[in-house]
């Protein structure tokens, strides 16, 4: 039984280490900037919906990744809910930004009363 | 002394002042970064001085990300190019004669990051060609108007091909591969490079404690 089991405990951390996402970086990105170069480079619906899509997973995956959401990243997604007529849900990202991030308190506030014109 | 002992030296004199860039620890290139320690940082769109109409927004977005591993806040960037553009001050490419104020006052950033385009160009020549990407980077306080951190770079790549075809061959070929070589990873490199340089902000494990980190400042 004992030469059953250690494999199994041994494939067990193999897989559980194998599992756990590492990342070298302070925080993470997805594919960030190239996304966003696509976006500017070809602007059509299809790149625009990539790059919110890529914001959130950004959002989502640093969880799991265990890091900050990077800075300006909730911002950015609330700023592009709220262009795109979703201002309910938008402004939950603005504040979430100034949660994580109390620097931004002043320039948030500045950018709620623009958008509020 | 004999002879045999002195080349040692001179040699070791020579090597010593041949290397270009002196080393230098990151408390004495940028004492003004520790007294000041920024926190937050506003990049202002880059300043284009090349004749390439899309370096302005390509570059754009590859600022953020190293600036941000490097421990700092950084106000989003779509977002403050966007009200730029909504205030008609996106394209002045005289930001330095902007009061800094405003920039603390309005977004309440301790620091302002200015990159230059100097270079994003390619050039063919008879037997060759390259592409060649210049950023200069200067961060400045919000408080005091000093510069805190700067940073220059060009790299240049060298786009020839020398196969054993013909020299039209390799004419045409060397074209393809200028036209082809993308300016964006090589902005990217110098902004890897740049980043290298700067201290740590408040972010960054390595906060206030890389005064003495060794770095080349060229």
């Amino acid at each position: 039984m004992k030469r059953i089991i250690f494999p199994i405990i041994l494939g067990g951390f193999l897989i559980i280490s194998g599992c756990m996402p590492r990342l070298t970086t302070l925080y993470y990105w997805d594919d960030y900037s190239h996304v966003l170069y696509n976006f500017k480079k070809n602007p059509t619906p299809e790149a625009s919906e990539k790059y919110k899509e890529s914001l959130l997973k950004i959002i989502n995956e640093s969880k799991k990744y265990d890091r900050q959401v990077p800075p300006g990243i909730y911002a950015e997604y609330g700023y592009l809910l709220i262009k795109k007529g979703n201002k309910e849900d938008g402004l939950k990202y603005l504040d979430l930004e100034v949660k994580t991030y109390p620097e931004s308190a002043k320039f948030v506030a500045h950018l709620k009363e623009m958008l509020n014109r | 002394m004999t002879r045999e002992r002195l080349i040692p030296i001179f040699l070791f004199t020579i090597i010593l002042l041949s290397s270009c860039s002196k080393p230098l620890k990151k408390i004495e290139a940028f004492p003004d970064m520790y007294k000041e320690k920024p926190l937050s940082i506003l990049i202002l769109p880059p300043i284009n001085e090349t004749t390439a109409a899309d370096a302005k927004e390509y570059f754009s977005t590859t600022i953020l990300e190293p600036f941000a591993e490097s421990g700092y806040y950084i106000f989003p960037i779509e977002i403050v190019f966007d009200v730029m553009k909504n205030e008609g001050v996106y394209d002045i490419e005289a930001f330095d004669s902007l009061p800094l104020e405003k920039f603390k006052q309005y977004f309440d950033a301790d620091a302002v990051l200015f990159t230059r385009i100097k270079k994003w160009d390619t050039s063919y020549y008879v037997v060759g060609g390259n592409v060649k990407v210049k950023i200069e980077y200067k961060l400045v306080s919000t408080k005091d108007s000093k510069v805190l951190w700067s940073y220059v770079k060009e790299i240049k790549v060298d786009t020839n091909v020398n196969s054993t075809r013909s020299v039209l061959v390799n004419l045409a070929l060397t074209a393809l591969k200028t036209a082809t070589t993308d300016y964006v990873p090589i902005a990217k490199r110098i902004n890897f490079m740049a980043i290298s340089t700067i201290p740590f902000g408040k972010y960054h494990p390595r906060h206030d404690k890389d005064q003495n980190d060794v770095i080349k400042k060229d």
